[in-house]
């Protein structure tokens, strides 16, 4: 292995890491956004957007990000609709994160038993104090480990982007692979950054796990 | 609690540990397999990446790597079978070694690992000879001439890569001829990197890029195929030849494709093949400028 040409690499490398953070931030913060806006649908049954939802989380969930990816890219253009590479991926990204995060929130919110919420009436508090105080608390708790999970999941699926072109880390590593056949360097290189994304990633999703965990347990 | 950061700090360290670990293996086998490759071109030892030509016979199946999506060198038509210049040629190797041919669906970028890590026994993917990548593989003798060319929209049709404007973007596929030419001699040009033929032919359908530079002989298809555009520069860079390229060191597969091209050259294999594959793209005025006979180029 060639350290001196792996240092020339990093340079490439830290744009490649910058614009997978940018594009994965931007793609998972919206992808909150929507996942609790459907989730709050869900949960609260509201007729007729539910079924929008449903549908919605079915369809993204059960279709690659590679798919959509190109149906937004390389599709929608031939309906008027042109969309730049950059925003494809952030777009794709808040779609398939919107609807995992969805289901994710949904299940902590079920999971609060109805029973706290009738004992929480004849104490007579109001349905939003309920909401605030009582279920938000512990759902948190109960959604943390497996939003932790999908966010790490979303961080990672940045890696398909190469198919609408954005030079990610993964796209960097194979372009500079096809430039200079210095694969074994390359790849090692594209590891490390992932793990430089990631690993921080995966310790603050332990810490605010054990933060949150006063809720289930009361202590 | 305690114990919890403590399984966590350990957890990590465990990780660091293995990462660390794993990479200096990969580094430390990397150089075993390298100075092992070196060793095999010298005594032909039998744990080579590649397959020796015997090997291939005893075996009744040849790998070749192909484009599947580049038309009319090699594509896979309506029927599902691989069509194509390299291809019809791909076909005469199987017919004369006598073995059945398994395709391998390559794309541009990756040519070079397919040979390196022996997934295929040959290269047949419109894989131009450079001296950077005859230090990673074995190229055969040549069968195509190639340079550069540039395609445009017929509404701004570029002449000289100097009209491309500073914020404007030219499409290249990433691992060609094309990309490496541009990235070495015009660094300011901005390129729109795509990894497969098909993805940057949509992307500049869709209006993605003012151009698109790749090996000459597609940009001219591409621009007789497609209502709107046109080629305004068709040669560029040097004049450069298209081989069969082999794993490093492979020398009795070697030594057999370079017999054939020059058997095969006295029938004028290759103009047939011209004649049979490309000649409704191109017409017949390009057959002498393109076809490479018996590896001689003139």
């Amino acid at each position: 292995m060639n350290f001196e040409i792996m240092k020339s690499y990093l340079p490439l490398y830290k744009d490649a890491m910058l614009l997978t953070l940018k594009i994965g931030w931007l793609g998972i913060f919206f992808s909150i956004v929507i996942g609790f806006v459907c989730a709050l649908i869900r949960y609260n049954r509201i007729p007729l957007l539910q079924r929008v939802v449903g549908a919605y989380i079915e369809l993204f969930r059960n279709t690659p990000l590679l798919v959509q990816l190109f149906f937004l890219y390389f599709g929608l253009p031939n309906i008027g609709i042109s969309i730049d590479a950059q925003s494809c991926g952030v777009l794709g990204l808040a779609l398939i994160g919107g609807a995992y995060m969805a289901e994710t929130f949904r299940s902590g919110l079920e999971a609060i038993d109805k029973i706290q919420t009738e004992s929480a009436l004849s104490l007579g508090m109001n349905g939003w104090q309920i909401f605030i105080h009582i279920i938000v608390p512990q759902a948190v708790a109960v959604s943390i480990p497996a939003f932790v999970a999908n966010i790490i999941f979303l961080l990672k699926e940045t890696s398909v982007f190469s198919a609408i072109s954005l030079m990610d880390l993964m796209f960097t590593a194979k372009d500079l692979i096809g430039l200079y056949y210095k694969t074994i360097e390359c790849l090692t290189l594209l590891v490390v950054f992932y793990m430089i994304i990631l690993i921080p990633v995966s310790i603050l999703g332990s810490i605010v796990e054990r933060k949150v965990r006063y809720a289930s347990f009361g202590d | 609690m305690k114990k919890n950061i403590f399984r966590t700090i350990g957890t990590l360290g465990l990780t660091a540990v293995t990462a660390l670990g794993l990479l200096s293996g990969c580094g430390s086998k990397s150089a075993d397999t390298a100075s092992a490759k070196a060793a095999d071109t010298k005594d032909g030892s039998a744990d080579a990446v590649y397959r020796t030509l015997d090997e291939i016979k005893e075996s009744g199946t040849i790998n070749i790597g192909v484009f599947s999506d580049k038309s009319p060198f090699g594509y896979v038509d309506e029927n599902g079978e691989y069509q194509g210049y390299d291809v019809y040629f791909a076909n005469k190797i199987g017919e004369d070694l006598g073995v059945d041919i398994n395709y391998v669906s390559t794309e541009a970028a990756s040519r070079i690992e397919y040979l390196q890590t022996g997934k295929v026994d040959i290269i047949l993917a419109n894989f131009t000879v450079t001296p950077e990548r005859a230090e990673e593989v074995d190229f055969a003798l040549p069968y195509m001439n190639v340079a550069l060319g540039v395609v445009s929209h017929d509404d701004k049709v570029i002449k000289d890569l100097s009209e491309i404007g500073a914020d404007e973007q030219v499409i290249v596929i990433s691992g060609t001829t094309a990309e490496t030419y541009l990235t070495k001699n015009y660094p300011d040009i901005k390129l729109q990197k795509f990894d497969t033929y098909a993805a940057a032919k949509s992307a500049f359908e869709n209006g993605t890029g003012v151009a698109w530079a790749n090996d000459n002989t597609e940009v001219i298809a591409f621009a007789a195929e497609n209502e709107g555009y046109t080629v305004g520069i068709d040669s560029l860079g040097s004049a450069d030849t298209i081989a069969p390229a082999v794993s490093k060191g492979n020398e009795t597969l070697l030594k057999w494709i370079n017999d054939e091209i020059v058997t095969i050259g006295k029938d004028n294999f290759f103009h047939k093949d011209y004649e049979e594959t490309l000649v409704d793209t191109y017409g017949t005025e390009f057959e002498e400028t393109l076809v490479v006979e018996s590896g001689e180029v003139k």
